[in-house]
């Protein structure tokens, strides 16, 4: 089954590939702006022997990784606090509702204001779009808590710590291994972007110089990069949620009865 | 974006007034770190054909001869340049006269230091040009009322300069149709009919050109003879608390400025290096002037034609801005 999931991948893969080829070659687009999927591999691999791409690549990584580090604790302490604290949910629920929808992107006047093109403005964008994915799934996660069971935790006269620790967090954890996912794949987004807009060192600036720069092919074989990136943090992020639930029924598929 | 700049400015002026506040007394000038009598400067940049100067005076060594260390942070675009000077994120910035002009208008106190880059002042072999498609019936400026002209940036200075050439070829400018487009995107379109005429700087220019298209006017030579087109600049109270480090930032500068223009093959050379432009590309590409002096005359008249087309909030100092 899963051979012949990676197979039929595979396949689909090879068609997209070829049709890159076939497009511009047929004439259907322009060879300069739209280059054959050959000639972006070209490129790709003249990148791939170029220090300063690994620099950048290095740097963009630094930044997500930071960024999602950054968002992923404070979402999850925020999310168990908010939750914890009576009346604290309350309170704070329409200021997330009013932030949250903000775009990231929106606030890099902000970020260059504060910190110019440096790493630190990426971060900051980074971390305020994933941040709300963490958070609203910890709010889930510990809102899905059975009371019940945090009675009878409560009864059997464990603390406010053995509760969070035995009855909150396996409750809350698959909720926060969806959010931490998502948060993975928009901290990425992020990241690209705010360099590709702001300057700041990395795969962005990168795409950005080779467009000024009307280096076409070169352009389109970094951000094919990024996509190889995104689909790499995905498969990564799914492997860590698997392993962090291997107990849990959802990874298990089998029917606690 | 006249909006944006001003709310930018506004907090340029909060952030500046609040670093004023806080580090006011100490007496260290912030001037970044400094040992050995050299000074670590950063100088904010856009990585284009224009900044090929401090990139070869900074291998010739002509900065570290001067005890100036550059540190060259690249942004995007102009307007990420702009507040991160008034903020002091960077010491130095590079940016065109009008958004220069614009900031200063809007209250951010900014202060030129240097020339940046100027117009070769030849009609049709400048590195900015007014290009259409080939076989366009677009024969001159006056031709594009009622057309789709693409431009970088609204209400800058490539929209002051292509309303000049329109009105000195007998057009009406306000007939013309903006539309804003990244240089980078301006072959593309110009190719595929998007737009009638796009206002293309280097390396797209050549690009445009290479595919057959024609320039039509060349709108920095319209709006004076030798236009300064952009310049290096600082904020006025760095200046004021570092006046030496700005006056070797000025003199290794105005030494690079010279040596690209006596070298442009140098010149060209060192492009390879912080951009990618393809070598086919360069080899077309109109190198711009690089004089050490800005030229004063043709940034009055960049301030008035801005005026005219009301960019500015009131009119800019001229005399304010420069060094």
């Amino acid at each position: 089954m899963r051979l012949r999931n990676a197979a039929l991948g595979a396949a689909g893969l090879a068609a997209f590939l070829a049709l890159g080829e076939a497009v511009p070659r047929l004439g259907l687009v322009k060879e300069e702006y739209f280059p054959p999927t050959s000639r972006i591999a070209r490129a790709f691999a003249d990148e791939l022997s170029d220090d300063t791409f690994w620099t950048a690549l290095g740097d963009t990584l630094t930044g997500w990784a930071l960024g999602l580090a950054i968002a992923a604790t404070a979402g999850i302490v925020i999310g168990v606090v908010l939750s914890v604290v009576p009346h604290l949910r309350e309170a704070t629920a329409s200021t997330i509702e009013f932030l949250r929808p903000i775009p990231s992107v929106a606030l890099i006047p902000l970020a260059v204001l504060l910190y110019g093109s440096e790493l630190r403005s990426v971060l900051l964008l980074v971390v305020y779009a994933s941040f709300w994915q963490v958070l609203i799934q910890t709010l889930y996660g510990v809102q899905d808590v059975d009371p019940v069971a945090d009675e009878t935790a409560r009864s059997y006269g464990l603390g406010t710590w053995a509760r969070v620790r035995h009855v909150l967090w396996p409750t809350a954890l698959p909720y926060v291994m969806t959010g931490v996912r998502l948060a993975a794949a928009v901290a990425l987004i992020l990241a690209i972007t705010g360099e590709l807009v702001i300057g700041a060192p990395g795969l962005g600036a990168r795409i950005a110089v080779a467009q000024n720069s009307q280096a076409v092919p070169e352009m389109y074989a970094l951000i094919v990069v990024t996509g190889l990136l995104g689909l790499l943090i995905n498969v990564g992020a799914r492997t860590v949620e698997r392993r962090a639930l291997a107990w849990h029924q959802s990874v298990r598929g089998e029917v606690a009865v | 974006m006249r909006r944006l700049l001003a709310a930018l400015a506004a907090g340029a002026l909060l952030v500046t007034a609040s670093a004023c506040g806080s580090s006011g007394d100490s007496g260290a000038p912030d001037s970044g770190s400094s040992s050995g009598g050299t000074t670590t400067v950063k100088l904010g940049l856009i990585p284009i054909v224009d900044v090929a100067p401090v990139y070869l005076g900074q291998q010739k060594g002509f900065y570290g001869k001067h005890g100036l260390k550059l540190e060259i942070s690249t942004a995007s675009g102009g307007a990420a340049i702009v507040p991160g000077v008034a903020s002091g994120q960077f010491q130095f910035g590079f940016s065109n006269v009008t958004s220069l002009l614009i900031a200063r208008s809007s209250g951010v106190p900014i202060k030129a230091v240097s020339n940046g880059i100027a117009s070769t002042g030849v009609a049709g072999k400048d590195f900015a040009g007014i290009a259409v498609q080939k076989g366009s019936s677009i024969r001159s400026a006056k031709d594009l009322e009622g057309k789709k002209v693409a431009i970088n940036t609204l209400k800058n200075i490539n929209e002051s300069a292509v309303r000049e050439s329109v009105r000195k070829d007998g057009g009406d400018p306000d007939k013309v149709k903006f539309v804003e487009l990244a240089f980078d995107q301006m072959p593309a379109a110009l190719d595929s009919g998007q737009v009638d005429a796009a206002c293309a700087v280097e390396p797209a220019l050549a690009t445009i050109k290479g595919q057959g298209g024609q320039v039509i006017a060349s709108p920095m030579v319209d709006v004076a003879q030798g236009t300064t087109v952009a310049m290096y600049f600082t904020s006025t109270r760095y200046r004021q608390q570092n006046a030496d480090v700005v006056k070797r930032f000025q003199e290794a500068t105005a030494e690079s400025l010279a040596y690209a223009d006596a070298h442009p093959d140098e010149a060209r050379q060192i492009i390879t290096t912080y951009t990618k432009i393809p070598a086919s590309v360069l080899a077309q590409v109109t190198l711009p002037k690089w004089p050490a002096e800005p030229n004063k005359e043709s940034i009055e008249a960049l301030a008035k034609l801005g005026e005219e087309d009301g960019f500015f909030k009131k009119t800019p100092d001229v005399d304010a801005l420069l060094p």
